[in-house]
């Protein structure tokens, strides 16, 4: 492997330790304790937590503002298929395998949408005055560090399915695309744990919280009335 | 503090989900009212989570502009004092509507907290947060004023009952309810004292009222102190000893539900050993075991309803409100939106205390004007003194000519009594009697 892949899986794994030294800390420090009398159902409210107030219908943040929410779940979703995609990728250049060129234009026309709609939401932090006025270096670069992974997971998957295996990087112009996708990795990587894309894990025990509190007061799952 | 902040799983997990997406501008009041981006709840969250990685992350420590951590100077605090005390209700609208579920009233509290540390309570708050603690009550009304304004009650309620014996017992024991006010009650609104001892008169149940420590609210949990926030909470649970009660009643009040209900056990740091429910709790189960009866076609005006954030939102009673008020009205209207999507009147979170915001809190109101009217109803019902302080003010400056009622007022005025000339059906004398019930002397002689 080159050597800006094996910068990219030390990086990946400086990601890991960190977002799992959260995890534990997080569970460290134990469930949530109320002494007063529970009134609801806490399982059911964390289960309503992560499934029915996650529907658009629940949240005028999706309803509101159906084209960023709309934005926001594909750009998400772009970003999980890049993180397996890089995997993917890890793989082949260990085992001198391609991806099938079938796969490899699925995937690239997935994340040619995913990325577009990250560049409409880094326009939108841009332009919109309320939203630059609540947004720093952070949300800039993590939006755009994100983008440009999945930029780079496009250009890999065209360059290189089964035209040519990764290991044998034939020219000069793959070499370098190949350097530039895993460098952009590495600094993804290295920034994931320090700026605002670690809510990867908070998002997860933020929910957890939220239908604990609503379940315990008996206001999740929602009554009919 | 420092060491608390660092251990609270649940404080650490909702700074660090925020994302500053921007999405829950819409479902604030403040913002929604003034478009102004610094009542943005992410950006209150941003305001606390700057100084949490300023303070407790090395990159925060080490690259501050990078990742917005920010110094807490007097600038800084002063930007706090005005967004988490002076914007911000804590009413959890937006906690709902997030798109990750960051719980931005907690991080508010949180803020709040941060600022009482530091003496920047604003003065007319703490001045409230001082009477209570002082005095017992957060008006600071002596007790022989209070004292009088009950036997005055009692005295109409007598009249309005043709009873000699109804009454409104003042620091009795071993009865089963113990009572709560909001000290606005015996201030300006004896009339909902005595709606609620109509209610207890036709239950015929065994209560009383305690004249120096009957205060419901508790501002401690507004203003950031929860040693005050406790020692207020404790004189509640103290009285509830000393007087013997089975269990305690939490008036008509949101936030001192709350601060009772959900977090005095917690600022106590333990579980109360005696029962705690709220006026409203109580009225349901009432006419749910037919304890008293109520006739509908007694309030024909047609009613709305105002949900208490701290009540249904943050407590849970969206049905039972709706099952007492739907049982004692035969016109009823919900606003839009309602329930635990509803809008708060703008006096929570401390707002009616602090007159310095008075200009704010009137002009955020003006969402609740909007859907008051929208429902053309002429009776806006809500369990929450505070809130009817709040909308009644919005009723003068909206000009929506309507009435403002609490649950007790309405279930009072919907109530079937009982003949009193007769003897099985006098609600005193069964009160008598529940006194002398063998069941509740038992658990009361085991305290």
């Amino acid at each position: 492997m080159i050597i800006s892949a094996w910068i990219s899986i030390a990086a990946l794994i400086w990601c890991i330790a960190f977002l799992v030294s959260y995890l534990i800390g997080l569970i460290r420090k134990g469930a949530p304790k109320d002494l007063s009398e529970r009134s609801g159902n806490t399982v059911k409210g964390i289960i309503y937590s992560n499934t029915g107030a996650m529907l658009p219908a629940a949240k005028e943040s999706a309803y509101m503002h159906l084209p960023t929410y709309t934005a926001g779940m594909i750009f998400h979703i772009g970003n999980f298929l890049s993180l397996l995609m890089f995997v993917w990728i890890i793989v082949c250049c260990c085992c001198n395998i391609s991806t099938p060129a079938v796969l490899a234009l699925i995937l690239a026309a997935l994340l040619t949408v995913s990325s577009l709609c990250g560049i409409f939401i880094l326009i939108k932090r841009f332009v919109n005055v309320n939203l630059r006025s609540i947004s720093c270096f952070d949300d800039f670069f993590s939006n755009i560090i994100c983008t440009l992974f999945q930029i780079a997971g496009i250009c890999i998957m065209l360059s290189f399915s089964n035209i040519c295996t990764y290991t044998d990087a034939c020219s000069a112009d793959r070499l370098c695309l190949m350097n530039f996708y895993f460098i952009v990795a590495a600094i993804l990587f290295i920034w994931m744990p320090l700026g605002k894309i670690k809510h990867l894990i908070y998002y997860f025990a933020a929910r957890y919280h939220l239908g604990f509190f609503y379940g315990w007061r008996n206001t999740w799952p929602p009554k009919h009335i | 503090m420092k060491a608390n902040l660092a251990s609270d799983s649940k404080f650490q997990t909702h700074l660090n989900a925020c994302v500053r997406c921007g999405l829950c501008a819409t479902s604030c009041m403040y913002y929604i009212a003034f478009k102004d981006p610094k009542y943005i709840p992410g950006r209150k969250v941003n305001l606390v989570s700057s100084i949490y990685r300023r303070y407790f992350t090395p990159e925060g420590k080490y690259f501050p502009s990078l990742f917005n951590a920010r110094n807490l100077d007097a600038e800084m605090a002063e930007e706090m004092v005005d967004c988490l005390f002076g914007g911000c209700t804590m009413c959890g609208r937006c906690v709902k509507h997030c798109s990750i579920g960051v719980d931005v009233s907690y991080i508010v509290k949180k803020g709040r907290e941060m600022l009482a540390v530091m003496g920047l309570v604003p003065k007319t708050l703490q001045a409230t947060v001082d009477a209570a603690i002082n005095t017992g009550n957060n008006m600071a009304i002596p007790t022989e004023e209070f004292v009088d304004t009950i036997k005055w009650m009692e005295e109409e309620l007598q009249d309005e009952m043709g009873d000699p014996k109804a009454n409104i017992p003042l620091d009795e024991t071993n009865r089963h309810i113990i009572y709560t006010l909001n000290p606005r009650e015996p201030k300006f609104f004896p009339l909902s004292i005595s709606a609620m001892a109509k209610v207890f008169y036709a239950a015929g149940e065994s209560w009383t009222l305690s004249s120096k420590y009957y205060d419901v609210t508790n501002y401690g949990f507004f203003n950031g102190n929860n040693e005050e926030a406790a020692k207020i909470a404790g004189y509640l649970y103290d009285e509830t000893h000393r007087l013997k009660a089975d269990k305690l009643v939490l008036g008509e009040c949101g936030h001192g539900s709350r601060a009772s209900r959900w977090e005095g056990p917690n600022l106590l740091k333990k579980a109360y050993d005696f029962e705690m429910t709220t006026a409203l709790e109580l009225m349901a189960e009432y006419i749910r075991t037919g304890r008293i009866k109520v006739d509908k076609t007694k309030n024909q005006t047609l009613c709305t309803l105002h949900d208490p954030c701290n009540l249904v939102r943050n407590g849970g009673l969206l049905e039972e409100m709706r099952f007492v008020v739907k049982s004692c009205v035969a016109n009823f209207v919900e606003m839009t939106p309602h329930g635990n999507d509803n809008f708060c009147c703008g006096g929570g979170g401390g707002q009616l205390a602090m007159s310095e915001y008075n200009e704010r809190r009137l002009k955020i109101g003006g969402i609740k004007a909007n859907q008051i009217k929208a429902t053309g109803a002429k009776i806006v019902i809500t369990p929450c003194h505070n809130c009817v302080d709040q909308l009644m003010q919005i009723n003068h400056t909206y000009k929506l000519g309507v009435t403002i009622k609490t649950v007790a007022e309405i279930v009072a005025d919907a109530l079937v009594l009982p003949d009193p000339a007769s003897p099985h059906d006098n609600p005193a004398d069964t009160a008598a009697e529940t006194v002398a019930d063998p069941l509740h002397t038992d658990s009361n002689s085991s305290k």
